[in-house]
């Protein structure tokens, strides 16, 4: 027998007799960690001797009261774990409940929140279409203001254009501010034009055409509006025309005269 | 070999050992009946061993109590690979009688209470006579202990019956009967495997 062999068999009788020191048992231990399995059966046996030494000893009858208080305490125990049950129940069910509840409000919640998403991205697109709406109307009355103002003047000319072969039922009406070097141009029946386009409008003095700036018509079923600034002449004859020229206007008239007006 | 030998002393105890097994996990499963069976079959023999270890009936049986407190909430930990249920609830009171041997409160306790002339101090020497347990089967095998105990050397079964009863280290064992450490150390080797031997001699 080898020498760890023998010392494997000397701590291994004294520990199942429980005679090792702390040090030697946890030496021990180590040793039962990488131990053969002919060693592990040692041991084993070594434990069953042990045990068996209990049985040389004469047996004593301990009193009744031990056997009364041990069996008090495990039918205590027992009526602790079911009252420990009974109360887990409900706390169970509890939970469940409580899931459940915070499932529906969670669920609740997200689809409160989809309906107020959705709420919001419509009254954001309503805000929209109001803004455009007012800004629209705003423009629209700076315009009317701004016409008002021409309408308001003492002194106005009022110059009406008819339509000629290209476009004979148009209709266009001037009304010239010539102290303030303003004009308010009205035109119906002009048919709409592509963005390349642009109407002009000319006042012609002396067979000289002065351009009084471009418009487009976008809508035909409605008349339309313009003020143009800057028409400051003190003429008291001449004439206006409006002919279709490429987007920006032209220095001269290119294109076809869609209507014509003479001073009176 | 040897092994067959072991394996036939242990075929005596496997009868009660599957008892044993079902009890422990009927307590695993928490039924006290099967704490009060368990009880029944062991009581005396661990009140004896305790008994002889702690000398003291009172604290012998506040001890049972508490062996059998412990067997009840730690059933589960058994393990039958690494042993019979007698082994492990024979472990379990045998070391738990060592540790309170050993409390400085019990120490204590003894050199202020102890005395030949007190009922309560039981005097207990390693029984040469017929065992009267009520068990067939342990009964018959405590006979057996008890003859493979005598034919140890008187040497070797004085380490014995001090580690075992007194719960005393080798060193404290050299020191007390002034023999080296290495002679004690292999008295009870030798001794432990004498009584393997023995026990296996009689199963046969």
């Amino acid at each position: 027998m080898s020498e760890a062999e023998n010392r494997f068999e000397e701590y291994c009788a004294a520990s199942v007799l429980g005679a090792l020191s702390a040090q030697e048992e946890q030496e021990f231990a180590i040793m039962l960690e990488n131990a053969t399995e002919t060693q592990i059966l040692f041991h084993n046996e070594m434990k069953e001797i042990a045990a068996e030494l209990a049985l040389g000893v004469s047996p004593e009858a301990p009193s009744r009261s031990v056997r009364d208080e041990l069996m008090a305490m495990a039918w205590a125990s027992i009526e602790r774990k079911k009252q420990a049950t009974i109360f887990s129940i409900p706390v169970s069910r509890f939970s469940i409940a409580a899931s459940f509840v915070l499932l529906l409000t969670s669920l609740g919640l997200f689809f409160y929140s989809q309906g107020l998403t959705d709420d919001l991205e419509s009254k954001d697109a309503l805000i929209s279409e109001q803004t455009s709406r007012i800004e629209l109307l705003e423009t629209e009355v700076e315009r009317k203001e701004a016409l008002l103002t021409i309408l308001e003047a003492r002194d106005v000319d009022l110059i009406l254009m008819d339509g000629l072969d290209v476009n004979p039922e148009g209709y266009g009406k001037v009304v010239w501010d010539k102290s303030n070097g303003r004009a308010l141009l009205q035109v119906a029946n002009l048919p709409e034009i592509p963005t390349t386009r642009d109407y002009q409008l000319w006042f012609i003095l002396d067979n000289q055409p002065i351009s009084a700036g471009v418009f487009a018509v976008r809508d035909s079923e409605r008349d339309d509006f313009f003020t143009i600034e800057n028409l400051a002449n003190d003429a008291n004859q001449g004439a206006f025309a409006v002919s279709l020229e490429p987007s920006g206007g032209s220095q001269q008239p290119t294109g076809d005269i869609f209507m014509l007006g003479a001073m009176n | 070999m040897l092994y067959f030998f072991i394996s036939l002393a242990g075929q005596y105890l496997v009868k009660n050992d599957k008892r044993d097994r079902a009890l422990l996990r009927r307590i695993v499963a928490k039924e006290p009946q099967a704490l009060g069976e368990l009880y029944d079959h062991y009581n005396k023999l661990l009140f004896g061993l305790i008994l002889s270890i702690l000398k003291k009936r009172t604290e012998a049986e506040d001890l049972l109590q508490e062996v059998f407190t412990l067997i009840w909430e730690k059933a589960y930990q058994f393990d039958a690979q690494s042993g019979s249920g007698y082994t492990w609830i024979c472990t379990i009171a045998r070391n738990k009688a060592i540790d309170r041997l050993r409390s400085k409160v019990y120490k204590e306790q003894k050199k202020q209470s102890s005395s030949l002339d007190d009922d309560d101090v039981h005097i207990t020497l390693y029984s040469t006579e017929r065992n009267p347990l009520e068990d067939t089967i342990l009964n018959e095998r405590a006979a057996k202990v008890t003859q493979a105990m005598k034919q140890l050397s008187d040497k070797q079964r004085q380490v014995i019956q001090v580690a075992y009863f007194e719960g005393k280290s080798q060193s404290e064992i050299s020191e007390e009967l002034d023999v080296p450490l290495g002679t004690i150390k292999t008295r009870m080797r030798d001794a432990m495997i004498k009584l393997r031997t023995l026990l296996a001699d009689e199963a046969e």
